[in-house]
């Protein structure tokens, strides 16, 4: 009885350490992250990955964060390779994980920070794409925050261009943040954040509506 | 029997915990260290970055066989399996990823159009948003080098060849009547409409082994994989109307789009020179069908079908009244392929196209009508080896059937052959580094009408000198069937020939393209024959022959003017032939030795508008004056044209488009008609050959209906 229970608990701390090293992990890459380390994040991200094949979340980061790190490049060839290598994860992580909603929106990223490249050249063809994927993926979780979020933030940046107010987005913005403030964060890492950026753009919403002075 | 329990056990964690140590060097393929490249252990959390030397070294629990990984940005990922302990000191060389940005490409006298182009001389709005265009994809390409301008005919006239020498393919297939039919001396008009497009490969010599029967030029066109949403399309324009509608379902979608064009309203307000008694009517319909299936097949089915319908009579100097033309055309085309990717790296593309053409023609008391059915199987096979090899090969068949009635009085003749064709295409692409690559391919060709077999060898290779610059060679040997308008009174043929060789500089940077490229084209076995019109009774042979050599030079600058973007073309062209019914060698009157065209094209952003300008000028082409007694040696006044577009977005779907072309009213001149006989003086009287119209106006609304409120017409105008 005795072994058997050694025997048990052997096992037991041995799954507990293979649950840690996916925790010590996930935990380093953000640390890494956080400290603008890029590239060693996105690259633990991808060593993550490969060892959690069954989970979204590795690929999903390590493509994330090529995907924000190039807005703002200068060099074409620096930006498509980085993104074709962010298009290759956000691939595995969609392999994994079908009709992501996150990851669907993490699609429409990329296309951004191409057109925010080269808008003659990328614009026409990737801001339909856009509008298509987000679309389909407020179709999917018409309550999901980030979704209703990102959305939100590119109808309004069309209304700029056209030179037409943001402010019946407004209410969107509203909408996003209570499904923010309601949204139970139950996944560890998953991506739940997007209130700060929501409550910002809330706050230059009342600064247009509030009577100028 | 516990403690020896508990020892295993502790063996175990101990064996399970034995740290091991991986290490080793990350080099390039020229010795140099990698830095930053992640190297780990696949399925454990182990692993590291290289540091400024390429070194890494990390300790792992793991034990036994694993795979080691190494990938770092532009390089192939590398990865090998064996025994941890093996993995110590061990030096790890990475391949260069070659479909990178920055690797080279193999463009010798091929121009790219598309997104996905590694260098895109034209985007895919380019193409509809030239001024002078006029929507028309084949306006568009016009503005590119080693093409020359022939106002009055439309068609692509390619580095000294005619119009017959290019052919178009889509998706693979061939287009076997691509341009609408035209009275002459009015410019005729590509039958595709472009927005069905994203991809324009345009080749003005040296192309694959995958495209035969074209002396001169390919232009290789892809349809839309995948439309992105519902949607209707609604356009009202001074010509005619137009309807699109797009329907989306989970596996499939279908495209249709219709249009009705009648000049009569504009002929009426803005009279051409000449008479009408039926003014240019035309229907056009389009639908697309696209299937994806499981795997990652797609088929994509295209069927179009046109009618138009004219009636005039023009000018002659040797008819007072002038000669009455009526044409009346009926064509169909279907186009079908299927693509798909398969185990091992192979891929399978094929597919069928199909064409149908009527015209009945009227000709003062002639009545001819011609009728072509034409179809084209393929079948090709890729195979991708590596990066660095990949293998394409195929074999294609084309049939094409034609007739021709004529009655005239009391004259009834018929004209009719059968030209099939068996082809065989095999061709490698290698990448020996990041820098130098070549192509290189071979096409077999069993005409069955002519009775010969042609054997073309392809070459091409580039080598890329430094970060922005390239050069590329280009050898090939081409071959085509004489045209229907010969075949129909004789078939005692052998193929037409063509030898290209092309050396190319080209230059990139950041939204900056330069080109410059030479060429020099060897015709051979032309046809010729011994009357002044092509005739039953003609005598035919293939003993004609020709050159044609030059330069053309391209920039393009999107980067130097903000909101801006412009790009250059200029072509030098030195081309002379013997063929035909010449009497000795001259240049063509279809060839101008000076081609030029500036197009530019600015966003405004507070009025929400793009204002486009294109130039091109023509220096003047050659025509016979019979008063001299030479053939070919006078020289016409140069081509000038200014054209302007405006589109201006009302709302996000909502589109006014206005066009003009030739602002400044140039009187430009086509050409020259002779009298048949000298009159009193013993001068030949001439008649100057002008457009129909000096300029043309076009506006046009256009609305767009869907779900999503941003989508809108502009890539389609």
């Amino acid at each position: 009885m005795r072994t058997l229970l050694l025997v048990i608990t052997f096992i037991f701390t041995m799954n507990i350490t293979a649950q840690t090293s996916y925790e010590k992990g996930m935990n380093k890459a953000f640390a890494l992250w956080d400290q603008q380390k890029n590239t060693e994040a996105s690259q633990l991200f991808e060593r993550i990955s490969a060892a959690e094949t069954d989970n979204w979340l590795p690929p999903y980061y390590a493509g994330l964060i090529e995907i924000v790190s190039s807005f703002g490049l200068k060099d074409e060839t620096v930006l498509t390779t980085k993104l074709t290598r962010a298009k290759e994860f956000l691939d595995t992580a969609s392999a994994i994980s079908e009709n992501n909603p996150e990851i669907m929106i993490s699609y429409a990223l990329l296309n951004t920070a191409y057109i925010a490249f080269d808008g003659a050249k990328y614009g026409m063809t990737l801001s339909g794409e856009n509008a298509a994927i987000y679309q389909k993926a407020l179709s999917i979780a018409p309550n999901n925050p980030r979704v209703v979020l990102s959305k939100t933030e590119w109808d309004m940046g069309a209304a700029k261009f056209f030179g037409k107010s943001t402010i019946p987005f407004c209410k969107d913005i509203e909408r996003a943040i209570t499904l923010f403030e309601a949204e139970e964060q139950t996944t560890p890492y998953y991506p739940y954040s997007g209130l700060e950026r929501a409550k910002a753009i809330s706050t230059e919403c009342k600064k247009e509506t509030s009577p100028k002075n | 029997m516990k403690t020896l329990l508990i020892a295993l056990l502790t063996l175990l964690y101990v064996h399970t915990y034995a740290q091991s140590t991986i290490s080793g060097k990350i080099i390039d393929q020229q010795g140099l260290p990698i830095i930053g490249a992640n190297v780990y252990l696949k399925g454990t959390y182990d692993g590291t970055a290289t540091n400024d030397q390429g070194v890494f070294s990390f300790e792992t629990d793991a034990t036994g066989i694993h795979t080691l990984i190494a990938s770092s940005i532009s390089f192939e990922t590398y990865s090998k399996s064996d025994k941890i302990n093996h993995f110590q000191n061990i030096t790890i060389k990475l391949r260069d990823d070659v479909n990178t940005l920055d690797a080279v490409t193999v463009n010798a006298g091929t121009f790219n159009a598309g997104d996905n182009a590694k260098v895109t001389a034209l985007k895919p709005l380019d193409i509809v948003t030239t001024a002078g265009a006029l929507g028309d994809f084949v306006g568009a390409l016009q503005t590119l080098p080693g093409t020359s301008n022939v106002a009055e005919d439309g068609r692509l006239f390619v580095r000294g060849g005619d119009a017959e020498e290019t052919q178009i393919f889509v998706d693979g297939m061939r287009v076997f009547t691509p341009y609408s039919p035209s009275a002459n001396n009015i410019p005729s008009r590509g039958r595709l409409s472009p927005f069905l497009f994203k991809g324009i490969t345009f080749s003005t010599g040296g192309y694959s082994a995958e495209y035969g029967q074209a002396l001169s030029s390919v232009l290789l066109l892809n349809s839309v994989n995948e439309p992105q949403e519902e949607k209707t399309d609604i356009s009202i324009m001074t010509v005619g109307l137009g309807l699109g509608n797009t329907q989306i379902w989970d596996k499939s979608s279908l495209s249709v789009n219709a249009n009705y064009i009648n000049l009569a309203p504009y002929q009426e307000l803005y009279p051409d020179n000449n008479e009408w008694h039926k003014p240019v009517a035309s229907f056009g319909g389009e639908a697309v069908y696209r299937y994806k299936f499981n795997n990652d097949g797609l088929l994509k089915v295209y069927g179009a079908y046109s009618a138009v319908d004219f009636d005039l009579t023009q000018e002659d100097i040797n008819e007072v009244n002038g000669v009455r033309f009526g044409l009346n055309n009926n064509n169909l085309y279907l186009n079908t392929s299927y693509q798909d990717f398969m185990e091992k790296d192979w891929s399978i593309s094929t597919g069928i196209s199909f064409a149908s053409d009527q015209t009945k023609l009227k000709l003062d008391t002639a009545d001819i009508t011609d009728t072509e059915n034409s179809a084209h199987f393929k079948l090709a096979l890729k195979k991708y080896f590596s990066s660095s090899y990949k293998l394409n090969f195929g074999a294609e068949y084309f049939i094409t059937d034609f007739k021709e009635d004529y009655s005239a009085n009391t004259i009834e003749n018929e004209y009719k052959f059968n030209n099939n064709l068996l082809g065989g295409f095999a061709e490698a692409d290698i990448f020996f580094s990041k820098n130098l690559a070549t192509k290189v391919g071979l096409r077999g060709e069993y005409s069955q009408l002519l009775q010969e077999f042609n054997l073309s060898p392809r070459l091409s290779l580039a080598y890329k000198a430094g970060q922005n610059a390239q050069f590329s060679l280009a050898y090939g040997e081409f071959f085509q069937n004489p045209r229907n308008e010969y075949l129909k009174f004789n078939t005692d043929f052998t193929a037409e020939k063509t030898t290209h060789y092309i050396a190319n500089y080209q230059f990139v940077k950041n939204k900056q393209i330069f080109r410059a490229e030479a060429y020099y084209k060897d015709y051979n076995n032309l046809v010729k024959y011994n009357t002044a019109f092509t005739l039953s009774t003609s005598t035919y042979d293939n003993t004609g022959n020709g050159f044609a050599k030059g330069l053309d030079i391209f920039w393009r600058d999107n980067k130097t003017l903000k909101n801006t973007e412009y790009w250059m073309s200029y072509s030098y062209l030195d081309t002379k032939r013997n063929y035909r019914n010449y009497p000795t060698k001259a240049t063509p009157d279809f060839a101008s030795k000076h081609n030029a065209s500036l197009v530019v094209k600015r966003w405004v952003e507070d009025w929400k508008s793009q204002i486009g300008f294109s130039y091109n000028y023509a220096s003047g082409r050659s025509y016979t004056d019979p008063s001299t007694g030479r053939f070919l040696t006078e020289q016409a006044k140069s081509f000038n044209s200014l054209n302007f577009n405006y589109a201006y977005l009302i709302s996000p779907q909502k589109i006014l488009y206005l066009s003009v072309s030739n602002v400044l009213g140039t009187k430009n001149i086509n050409g020259y008609q002779y009298a048949d006989q000298p009159n009193t003086d013993g001068i030949f009287d001439r008649r100057t050959i002008t457009p129909a119209a000096d300029r043309f106006f076009f506006i046009g609304f256009f609305w767009t209906i869907s779900k999503n409120k941003n989508y809108n017409q502009l890539d389609n105008l």
